[in-house]
């Protein structure tokens, strides 16, 4: 039985480790792509395309960070600065 | 008297070098920046100012134990003036309030008489109790269902920050610290942190690393009858000085006894809590029109995580109440409007919880109407929460001025190991919450923002011009019966 487990938690370890070496890979890959110009950026350029959430977006986040357990990784607060979770 | 005459002249030639060095310097700078043509990192001054309604609508009030009512009403305005110092550097200034009714806060103290030993929570309810209990008619009556009028029923959180970001000449690399500190009556903070930028490849990649701490501290408002019980230990409910002297205590018969002590309570001995994350954030473009980021915030908090206010029923010690005993059989519906049951213990949890937030954003530009903005986010900590979210917007553009973006948010997470609803903790445990942001639950919140932006600049405000507005509306609907509504609306300006 304890054996089972031990396996069983050995494989998803394992798994979570094969995951995380292909994100890895992925982004290795990634930025080996050609590179865009900057008079191509445009459209990359256009404020819809910021990778971070809009100002106006942060007065939900705030609540976000008191109603539940998760925060952080979407540049709010990670926990602390109030008495919330 | 010749030797301190020396001394003194050798500190003002030491002073007099640094002031000619720093000028030598200035001129070089000054020199260089004629020579080398550099686009400002920020063109402007811009000030962003925004303000927000939320309000709430729960039957799982934390205070009162995971029943009640959690009604909260919150205005928070806040503005941020960006200003560029040179062409590299830009200081931002963060100032914010955020002012909140809650019926869960306002039952720190229930009852709707004055205390009589200095704990006075102004708590002159309005509501109609009857006073059926065993006491008579003067005697204090609560429920959870209903906010009472207490001091702690709201409170003002006040913040300011501030930060720096510096760019290298080529903007490839960006350095940057802040400062900040916020403040509740029951709360403070104050944070500092820096980070770190690089590009590369053609600023198609970036990499960013950010560490944060926070310092807070409690200053610990607890329940009204935990309170006197460790003003006055177990004489509380005899003792003349007391909030419940001549008052009755009943039991979950009805009967007036005097056997109620919250034993499991011990003062909080640290106040502090603090924070510690740093954050990895990394970013590419996938093409002209796609591009991506993950993040990876690692978090440590160390101190009193538990909120003092909020209190813990215990299934396996006797039940006693203040109020109507008539009551005593609907104590959890919201008919009962004037018993209370007395707390066990006040929340309690482990002193320190590591967090794992891992997200990522994937963005596309689909056309010169459209773009997709999604983001996903796994979180775990050692607290047992596993979570997931789902965001997905959809600015769609109509002109040059009018943009709508709607938007969908989907989130769920595992309870923390420490949950239980109310009144089925054990006293034998060591940690306990009967707060329901803690708990197993599914949230949906479905919404918008309609953005003007003012391409012209045709509106100005003295020296300031228009750059957009926005109304952004959300509805939330959390799985235990918990919904929002919030309202923000923006104001974006930059200096002329």
């Amino acid at each position: 039985m304890i054996k089972e487990s031990f396996t069983g938690l050995k494989t998803y370890k394992l798994k979570k480790i094969k995951s995380f070496l292909l994100l890895l890979v992925v982004l290795a890959s990634s930025t080996s792509c050609v590179a865009v110009k900057e008079y191509n950026k445009v459209f990359l350029n256009d404020a819809d395309m910021a990778l971070k959430a809009p100002f106006s977006e942060r007065f939900e986040t705030t609540f976000h960070i008191y109603r539940e357990a998760a925060a952080g990784a979407n540049g709010g607060k990670t926990g602390g600065g109030c008495g919330c979770n | 008297m010749v030797v301190k005459q020396a001394v003194v002249v050798d500190v003002i030639k030491k002073i007099l070098c640094v002031i000619f060095l720093s000028l030598g310097f200035v001129t070089y700078a000054q020199q260089d920046s004629t020579q080398v043509y550099k686009k400002k990192v920020l063109e402007t001054v811009e000030i962003d100012v925004l303000l927000g309604y939320y309000e709430q609508e729960g039957i799982h009030a934390a205070v009162t134990g995971g029943i009640g009512n959690e009604d909260l009403q919150n205005i928070a305005p806040s503005v941020v003036v960006r200003i560029p110092l040179n062409e590299d550097d830009v200081l931002t200034a963060d100032v914010g309030i955020s002012a909140y009714t809650s019926a869960s806060s306002s039952n720190g103290n229930p009852f709707n008489t004055a205390a009589s030993s200095g704990y006075d929570d102004d708590d002159d309810d309005e509501r109609s109790g009857n006073g059926n209990g065993n006491g008579g008619g003067n005697s204090p009556t609560g429920t959870p269902w209903v906010a009472s009028s207490g001091a702690s029923r709201k409170d003002v959180l006040t913040s300011i920050n501030f930060s720096y970001v510096h760019a290298t000449d080529d903007r490839n690399r960006y350095w940057s610290s802040n400062i900040g500190a916020s403040f509740e009556y029951d709360y403070q903070s104050f944070g500092f942190g820096g980070g770190y930028t690089q590009l590369w490849n053609e600023k198609n990649t970036e990499f960013s690393l950010k560490a944060q701490v926070y310092l807070d501290q409690w200053k610990p408002i607890i329940p009204t009858e935990i309170h006197e019980f460790d003003l006055f230990g177990v004489n509380f409910l005899t003792d003349n000085q007391s909030y419940f002297s001549g008052v009755s205590v009943i039991d979950k018969d009805g009967n007036s006894v005097a056997s109620y002590l919250p034993s499991n309570y011990s003062p909080i001995d640290d106040v502090n809590r603090n924070s510690y994350s740093v954050s990895l954030g990394f970013s590419q473009i996938l093409s002209k029109r796609a591009q991506f980021s993950v993040f990876l915030d690692l978090v440590k908090q160390q101190g009193w995580l538990a909120n003092p206010l909020q209190r813990v029923y215990f299934a396996d010690q006797a039940n006693f109440y203040i109020g109507n005993r008539s009551s005593i059989a609907n104590y959890e519906d919201p008919s009962n409007t004037d018993l209370f049951h007395l707390a066990d213990d006040i929340e309690r949890l482990p002193r320190n919880r590591f967090k794992y937030p891992f997200g990522m954003r994937l963005n596309y530009y689909v056309n010169e109407y459209l773009v997709v903005r999604s983001y996903v986010r796994r979180y775990a900590d050692d607290w047992g929460v596993n979570s997931n979210t789902f965001q997905l917007e959809l600015p769609i553009k109509f002109n040059l001025n009018w943009k709508l973006t709607p938007s969908y948010r989907y989130y769920d997470q595992t309870a923390a190991d420490y949950f239980a609803p109310y009144d089925q903790h054990l006293s034998t445990q060591a940690f306990y919450t009967s707060d329901y942001d803690l708990s197993a639950f599914s949230s949906h919140q479905i919404g918008g923002a309609l953005v003007y932006t003012d391409v012209l600049s045709k509106y100005s405000l003295w020296k300031l011009s228009l750059k957009n507005i926005s109304l952004r509306f959300q509805n939330y609907q959390r799985s235990d019966g918990l919904s929002a509504f919030s309202i923000a609306t923006g104001f974006s300006f930059v200096l002329d």
